[in-house]
């Protein structure tokens, strides 16, 4: 650890892990409820419990984000963070948000409350007071790192990551636009939902891949920067308007079938971008980097990334096929790919990689971490298989065929149990993980020869 | 090529599409000639105008891509009359 | 961008013309509208008839006169890019003054096809061909719009690889303009 404020990195990490925990457990229980649809239905309503499986996602997401920026930037721009104190408050106070949704949401308080009350939209359904809490806590967090990066170092990598935050902080803003009429209001919803994850994260993505690989392969910057570039320009490119894809059914004009169709399907570029540039950047770097688990988790992000964001979103992308696919189990089994090989993966790389050094022991428990990464990575694979069989047949006796939407559930149920079972290797692994992360134990794997280069 | 000569074979090639649409010639063979002539057109602003002929190894994947995409045009031509 | 012949020639992408991230720009854009007219053409199949019917609605001679006029904005562009090479300031600015005259000149001629169709009652949903029309040439039209921007950018201080950029993508909308032309305009219209 270069800088002493690249500690503040742990505290989010480790928030960021415990909410994984809370996250795939809730997982695990939503898909047992599949299985036995009666399952804690007077406590936990299914709705509930897939409001607390998504939001939990995504915010632990965001904390690995802000934790990777807070290890990062120092490091780029060779500078301390602006305001550790800072850091810490706006952390704390996307706890107590978090904390607040979890309990409005639980026992259902507040109900119509303004302030207070849910607001009931999926992902963006935090009290409002919540919402306020979020935007304070990202107008913290922009300050200190900008504050960070003017003073110091501006390079490719933290530009792009900036760049990234403070669009998905300003898209942000649209979620106290709530229009009465529901066309309009799914219109903005979709620029948040969509533009997070399939533009502005995906130059966050991009931008914390680059830093791995300059940092695992010791492939020159100027080389990395090209990349970057390249990949931040197709993901924007394809990713803005590729918006209409959601745009289709829900009252806008038709002319986003063909603009959604054919800007939605160039999104697998980027996505593919980021998977030769991992490869590429592996095959052409001289550094025998000794952290092998962080390595594996980058390439095998960028990698599900590409199957699960790039494949699996073509699959169902163009409108004369999601007219037939849209809202069945092909978009969750799109959904659980994606997330976890875009941006699950992701943050498991960055901490992977940035663990051993906060903690000053670098490198110990590869195999344990390696194990996880085979045991989620196989047990997500196995489940969007799962799930893409369940929402073909679905697809087939549905919306084919006609039958009715709880009948064909019936029929679905083997699928629901065996995605119940790849369930439980996500959970394993999630806690494997975790446990081979903090753990303080001895090296299992000798370290490779280390060849002292100038760093970078 | 020149710049100028490019520039009157685009002329040229613009002059003979459109004659061949005023002309009232139609069915299948017109529109395999105005699309042969759009493709002359499109492989002269990339190669002269981009300067793409400067890169041999790409200038011959793009062709190769616009060839493509002009036989995939070509043959919804076909098949639409 | 002439090269001494000491140099071994550049091979591969090391080749490429001008700045790489024109060219992903130039190849994204060329994908949108390969895709887009290659979805016109699909659909084209499923109504030859009123496809043809809604065809013989547009301006063929304006838009033909266009193709001319953009064909010859480009020619004004990549001289420019050559004066800007000698460092010839003052021809720069005027052959980029006349790209982007004629582009405004294209605008022009297209305004008044769409004003034509607007007074028709012709729009978006009249029929399948007019939403493609509307979107192609639309979007083309907006990128002709950026161009001339663009081009009065590079002229501010005209340095030979802003205005080769420049310059580019002038190129790029020339280019999708005289592969989108014939097939919008006048495949089938004699039929």
């Amino acid at each position: 650890m270069k800088y002493q404020t690249q500690k503040i990195a742990y505290a989010y990490f480790l928030v960021a892990m415990i909410l994984f925990a809370v996250q795939v457990s809730m997982g695990l229980i939503l898909g047992w409820i599949y299985v036995s649809p009666n399952f804690l239905s007077e406590i936990l309503p299914f709705n509930v419990g897939r409001m607390l499986h998504t939001n939990s996602l995504i915010v632990w997401l965001l904390l690995g984000f802000f934790g990777a920026a807070y290890y990062l930037v120092p490091e780029e721009a060779e500078r301390e963070i602006h305001s550790p104190k800072l850091a810490y408050l706006q952390l704390l106070i996307l706890i107590v948000g978090t904390a607040g949704v979890v309990v409005t949401y639980l026992f259902n308080l507040f109900d119509g409350n303004f302030l207070l009350g849910n607001e009931g939209r999926e992902f963006i359904e935090q009290p409002r007071w919540v919402k306020v809490g979020i935007v304070v806590a990202a107008l913290i967090f922009l300050y200190n790192v900008t504050m960070t990066v003017l003073a110091g170092k501006k390079t490719a990598i933290t530009n792009i990551l900036l760049l990234g935050l403070w669009l998905l902080s300003l898209l942000f803003l649209f979620a106290f636009y709530n229009p009465a009429n529901l066309a309009l209001d799914k219109q903005y919803w979709w620029f948040i939902v969509h533009l997070w994850v399939e533009a502005t994260w995906e130059l966050v993505m991009a931008s914390i891949l680059a830093f791995l690989m300059l940092k695992l392969t010791g492939v020159d910057r100027e080389v990395i920067e090209k990349w970057l570039y390249v990949i931040v320009a197709t993901a924007l490119f394809s990713g803005i308007l590729g918006t209409g894809h959601h745009y289709y059914w829900i009252g806008m004009p038709g002319y986003w079938q063909w603009i959604g169709s054919i800007f939605s399907t160039l999104e697998v570029v980027p996505f593919f971008g980021m998977m030769a540039f991992a490869f590429v950047m592996v095959w052409k770097g001289r550094r025998d980097h000794p952290n092998k688990a962080a390595l594996l988790w980058a390439l095998g992000c960028a990698t599900l990334a590409f199957f699960g964001a790039g494949v699996w979103g073509f699959l169902h992308t163009l409108h004369g096929v999601n007219y037939y696919t849209h809202g069945t189990q092909i978009t969750a089994a799109h959904g659980h790919l994606a997330f976890f090989g875009a941006y699950v993966a992701l943050n498991l790389a960055i901490i992977t990689y940035a663990f051993p050094i906060l903690k000053g022991r670098d490198p110990y428990n590869q195999v344990l971490n390696m194990a996880s990464f085979w045991l989620m990575a196989g047990g997500m694979v196995f489940m969007t298989f799962t799930l893409t069989f369940a929402g073909t047949v679905q697809t087939h006796l549905q919306r084919v065929n006609g039958e009715f939407y709880m009948d064909v559930q019936d029929q679905l149920w083997v699928f629901y149990v065996m995605r119940f079972g790849s369930g439980v290797a996500v959970v394993l692994g999630a806690l494997l993980f975790i446990y081979a992360v903090l753990a303080p134990r001895r090296e299992v794997i000798e370290p490779g020869p280390v060849i002292t280069t100038a760093a970078e | 090529m020149s710049i100028t000569r490019a520039w009157a074979v685009l002329m040229a090639l613009s002059l003979a599409s459109t004659a061949i649409a005023w002309s009232g010639a139609g069915g299948v063979w017109a529109a395999l000639a105005i699309l042969t002539l759009a493709w002359g057109k499109a492989q002269v602003i990339l190669n002269r105008y981009l300067r793409l002929s400067q890169a041999p190894d790409i200038s011959r994947g793009v062709a190769l891509v616009l060839g493509l995409f002009m036989a995939g045009v070509m043959g919804l031509a076909v098949a639409g009359g | 961008m002439s090269r001494t012949p000491t140099e071994p020639p550049a091979r591969g992408i090391e080749a490429l013309p001008g700045d790489l991230m024109m060219w992903v720009l130039i190849v994204s854009e060329l994908l949108v509208f390969g895709a887009g007219l290659l979805a016109f053409m699909g659909v084209r199949l499923t109504d030859p008839a009123g496809f043809a019917e809604a065809q013989s609605h547009l301006d063929r001679t304006g838009a033909g006169l266009n193709t001319m006029i953009l064909v010859t904005s480009g020619w004004l562009a990549a001289r420019a890019v050559a004066a800007a090479e000698s460092a010839d300031t003052a021809r720069t600015r005027a052959l980029l003054a006349g790209a982007a005259a004629l582009g405004v000149a294209f605008l022009w001629i297209k305004w008044l096809d769409y004003a034509a169709k607007g007074a028709a009652g012709i729009t978006f949903e009249t029929h399948p061909f007019f939403t493609f029309y509307y979107l192609l040439t639309g979007f083309h039209a907006v990128h002709v719009v950026a161009g001339i921007v663009i081009l009065g950018l590079v002229a501010i201080r005209p340095r030979a690889p802003t205005v080769e950029v420049g310059a580019m993508f002038w190129h790029m909308v020339d280019l999708v303009w005289v592969l989108l032309f014939p097939i919008i305009y006048l495949l089938g219209a004699g039929a």
